[in-house]
This record gives structure tokens, C-alpha cells and sequence, in this order.
């Protein structure tokens, strides 16, 4: 696969105007239409934020603690709605696959490229919150920008991976759903990072190593507030990178696997 | 896991025939019982069961086709037509063999691929128009003649689900032949629509015959066999069983019944 190929005008075209139809037909039919985009995860929010802010009363002393939480949850929504979009959009798109020939990487893509816009819609959403929050605008806002990034390159690596092999064992559908539900709990979207790391720091620091977790406390930091504790300011040894290295590890397996696999896809899906 | 795969290659040569075939084999691994699944998978490993037969389709074909033919591919259901087609498009991978193909190619084996019910005629346009390769601004510039030669200006933003299967058809087709390319390949898509609009479509062929276009066409109907193509080849079980002039392989395939 070469660059120009991967690149070229008639891709590019057929990239853009599936992902224009995806977006389209999400919202398809129904009465508010594209503003589902923002009143979804706004809604979840808002019960998370009901039940653990106001009941548990968890997160207490985190400084502008709702917008944090928004913040968290919204990155959140964007992986799994990145994934599991990802991993299912080579059977959804198995009649395309059937009749013509184009490189199949475009409909994985274009199927993570719908989250991607539901996910800025709704960074809007949080600077706006943050802002009324009385967040000062900063320049380390910006530094949220590789975060953003790597989890999407993370989202990207594992739809190619468990993409490709969802193509025959349909199961990984139903187990990537079940994971994510767990994977949930292991990630410190709902109780700050700082309640596990009173009772165990050793525990705090295996979290703060999955990537997903490190790039949402780094979004925190860099949007929120600086008193967000990181995997750069929490852990103090080279394994720091542990987060990095999954998620080119996972994004480079991942494009390996896609690349043998999508030989036979028009065959088998 | 691995199986061998043949090569497609895509060449641009004023002088070089338009498509080279040598020693084509195709094969298919249909899933025997229910191997689909993980758990079946692991059982099939473990009672070390293939979980799938192999199906022969092409046992080795060999052809040319020059620039400007207007080749027909005949043969019985099941006989390799259509997954010859596919693996020219570059749809299906040879499993053995070599296949050059020289110049652009554009694929219609079906019509209509990528039509969402859910959309309007019009955004289907452009959805289709992308799977061809068009941009927005090509599609706009070719938009009203689409539906002018569709006939169904009037119906441009209504949801496609609400179209009659005829009328579908008639506008896939008439985005379809927007195409341009230096080989187009066929699959049954000539008859299309009620009478006076496959009259439009047969003129379109004739159209393609009279510029020396090179075409790929597979059909069941030995009157465009008859009507359209220059050359003709006939496929049974996997092997191409002749190869000539229209008139002698159309006889050749009915034959093949009696």
C-alpha cells in the first residue's frame, strides 16, 4: 500500500462522502435529528453526574468537578463509539465490499470519523461548560490535541484488529461490548484517580498506565485543571511510555493484521 | 491460515491487449455445518476438522482480450461468470495465476451498489457517483442529465424506499453509464426498466460497440450475445470450453441443454 494510492483523489472522494452518509443516516428519522449528537452524551452526564456528584457525593474537592466529569465521560463515549462503530463497519458495509473494489480501510475509517465529529460537537460543549466555569482560557489548552489524538489512533488500531477478525467470529461484536462495559470501571472517568490512590498507590499507577485512562487525565489537565493528577506527574520511572508503546503497538498490529486480512473480506463477510 | 494468492497487475500501455489471463484458479472455502462462530472454531480445531470444504470454481483459464472488443461471457448458473468477473474487478483475489489488466477499469456488478433506502434520490446520486469516482462538483455538473434520462426529475428528494424497484433501476442505470473508463465490465445489467427504456439502454450499447470501447459483458441473453459483442467466450464448470465469434458460441450455449 503505497502513499499515493492511500491518498489518492478517487479514495478521498469515497471517504468523505461515506462518512457524510454514516453521519447522515445516524440521526435518520428522527424528530431533533443532528442535536442527538449533543443531548446523548450530555444525558449520560448528566445522570453520572446526578448519581456520583450529588448522591455519592464522589469528586468533592476536584475544582470545576462537573465539567470535569462531562470532560471525561465525552472521551469516553468517543472510544467506544470509535471502536465499536470501527469493528463492526467492515460487515456493515459487506455489501459494498461485495460489488466494488476499493482499499477496505476507507469504510473502517469512514466509520470512525462519525465519532470523531459527535466528539468535537461536543468539545464545543465542554469549553463552553468550562469556560461558564470559570476556566481561564489557556495556551495548554492545545496540549489536549495529542491526547485527543492517541486515543484515536488507539480506537483506529483496535477497529483494524478485532475489525478484521469480527469478519469471521461475529462474537467479537458481543465480547468487545461486554469488555468495554468493564473497561469502564478501570478507566477513573466516575471516581477521581486520587480516590485509589489512597488506598493503594501501586493500584493508582496501574490505571494511570492504560492509555486510555493517561490520555484522559492529560485532556483534564491540559482543558480543566493542573491539579489533575497524570501519568507524567504521578509515576517517576521509564514506564511512563508504557501508554504510548500499547497504542503504536496496537495501531502497527492492527494495520498488519487489516492489510492480510482484507485480501479475503469481499470473500468471507 | 495462509493461502497462496495470484497477482493483479495494473499497467497503462497504448499497444499491450486490454486484459491478460494465464492460468487462473479460483477456489472457495464454504463453511461446512455452523463454522461460523468462535466456539465453533475452537471445536473444529480441536477435533481437528477443517470446518469448511473447498470449492473449485475456476480451474484454469487462459485468455486475451484486445482493445475495442466487446466481449461476451456465457455459460450455465454457477459456472464461474460472475466470479471471474469479480477477480477482473479486483474484487476477489486469484488464489493462482496472473491477470493484467491495462488501463481503467470500471466494475458494474450490480447496479445500484451503495443505495440506502433511507436517503433521497438525490444524496443516493452522489453517494453512487463517489463509489465511480466522481467528486460533488462532477456530479453537479452531470446531475440533470441523470435524471433526465432516468425520467424521474419529479421524485429527485423523495427517500428511495419510496421508489418502485423499476425506478431504481432506471436511475442506477443512468448514473452508471456516466462512467468512463477504458474497460467497463458487465454483469446482467442490459435489461433494465419497461420497454422504451431499454431501448435508451440498448443504444447506449450500440453507442459503446460503434467507439470500439472495450467491454466485458456477462449475460444469460444470446441476442445481445448476438446483437453487441465481437468475440464470445463460453465457460462451463470453471474452464473456458470455446472461444470465438458471437454467433458460433451462442449456439454453442444452447446447445449445452440439449
Amino acid at each position: 500500500m503505497s502513499i499515493p494510492r492511500v491518498l489518492n483523489r478517487k479514495n478521498r472522494i469515497l471517504l468523505k462522502e461515506l462518512t457524510k452518509t454514516d453521519f447522515k443516516l445516524r440521526y435518520q428519522g428522527s424528530v431533533l435529528g443532528y442535536l442527538w449528537a449533543l443531548l446523548r452524551p450530555l444525558m449520560m452526564f448528566a445522570i453520572l453526574y446526578i448519581v456520583f456528584a450529588k448522591l455519592l457525593k464522589i469528586g468533592g474537592d476536584i475544582p470545576h468537578y462537573p465539567v470535569y466529569l462531562l470532560c471525561g465521560t465525552t472521551m469516553w463515549s468517543f472510544f467506544t463509539e470509535c471502536t465499536s462503530q470501527g469493528i463492526q463497519a467492515i460487515v456493515n458495509r459487506g455489501d459494498l465490499l461485495r460489488k466494488i473494489s476499493f482499499p477496505k480501510y476507507i469504510v473502517v475509517v469512514s466509520a470512525t470519523l462519525t465519532a470523531v465529529i459527535n466528539m468535537l460537537i461536543n468539545l464545543v460543549v465542554i469549553i463552553v461548560f468550562a469556560l461558564i466555569n470559570g476556566v481561564a482560557p489557556s495556551p495548554t489548552w492545545l496540549l489536549a490535541i495529542p491526547a485527543i489524538f492517541e486515543i484515536y489512533l488507539l480506537s483506529l488500531g483496535l477497529a483494524f484488529l478485532l475489525g478484521s477478525i469480527n469478519v469471521k467470529y461475529r462474537d467479537i461484536t458481543s465480547i468487545w461490548d461486554v469488555l468495554i462495559q468493564a473497561l469502564f470501571y478501570a478507566v477513573p472517568i466516575i471516581y477521581p484517580i486520587a480516590m485509589v490512590a489512597t488506598t493503594s498507590e501501586v493500584a493508582a499507577k496501574i490505571i494511570l498506565l492504560g492509555p486510555i485512562a493517561q490520555a484522559i487525565q492529560d485532556i483534564r489537565f491540559s482543558l480543566i485543571t493542573h491539579e489533575t493528577i497524570t501519568t507524567w506527574n504521578y509515576i517517576a520511572n521509564p514506564l511512563v511510555i508504557i501508554p504510548i508503546v500499547f497504542t503504536i503497538g496496537i495501531l502497527i498490529i492492527g494495520a498488519l493484521v487489516f492489510r492480510r486480512k482484507s485480501k479475503f473480506f469481499a470473500e468471507e463477510v | 491460515m495462509k493461502r497462496p494468492v495470484g497477482t493483479r497487475t495494473e499497467i497503462i500501455d497504448k499497444n499491450a491487449p486490454a486484459i491478460t489471463v494465464k492460468n487462473l484458479h479460483k477456489s472457495f472455502h464454504l463453511p461446512t455445518e455452523q463454522a461460523f462462530g468462535l466456539k465453533q472454531a475452537i471445536f473444529n480445531r480441536l477435533r481437528g476438522v477443517k470446518g469448511y470444504r473447498e470449492q473449485k470454481v475456476l480451474k484454469g483459464l487462459d485468455f486475451e482480450i484486445k482493445q475495442g472488443e466487446f466481449l461476451g461471457i456465457v455459460g450455465k448458473n454457477g459456472s464461474g461468470k460472475s466470479t471471474l468477473l469479480k477477480i477482473l474487478a479486483g474484487i476477489y483475489y486469484p488464489e493462482k495465476g496472473d491477470i493484467t489488466i491495462n488501463g481503467t477499469l470500471v466494475p458494474f456488478i450490480e447496479l445500484g451498489v451503495g443505495f440506502n433506502p433511507e436517503l433521497t434520490g438525490r444524496e443516493n446520486v452522489y453517494m453512487n457517483g463517489a463509489l465511480l469516482g466522481f467528486s460533488n462538483a462532477e456530479m453537479d455538473k452531470m446531475y440533470d442529465d441523470i435524471w433526465e434520462f432516468a425520467e424521474l426529475k419529479d421524485f429527485q428528494d423523495q427517500k428511495l424506499k419510496n421508489y418502485s424497484s423499476g425506478m431504481q433501476v432506471r436511475l442506477a442505470f443512468s448514473i452508471a453509464i456516466r462512467a468512463r473508463g477504458d474497460i467497463l465490465l458487465l454483469d446482467e445489467v442490459l435489461a433494465v426498466g419497461d420497454a422504451a427504456f431499454q431501448q435508451k439502454c440498448e443504444k447506449y450499447f450500440e453507442n459503446l460497440k460503434e467507439n470500439h470501447q472495450t467491454v466485458i459483458l456477462v449475460t444469460h441473453s444470446m441476442d445481445n450475445v448476438r446483437r453487441f459483442c465481437t468475440r464470445a467466450i463460453l465457460i462451463d464448470d470453471g474452464k473456458i470450453v470455446k472461444d470465438g465469434a458471437p454467433d458460433k458460441i451462442a449456439d454453442a450455449y444452447l446447445k449445452l441443454w440439449s
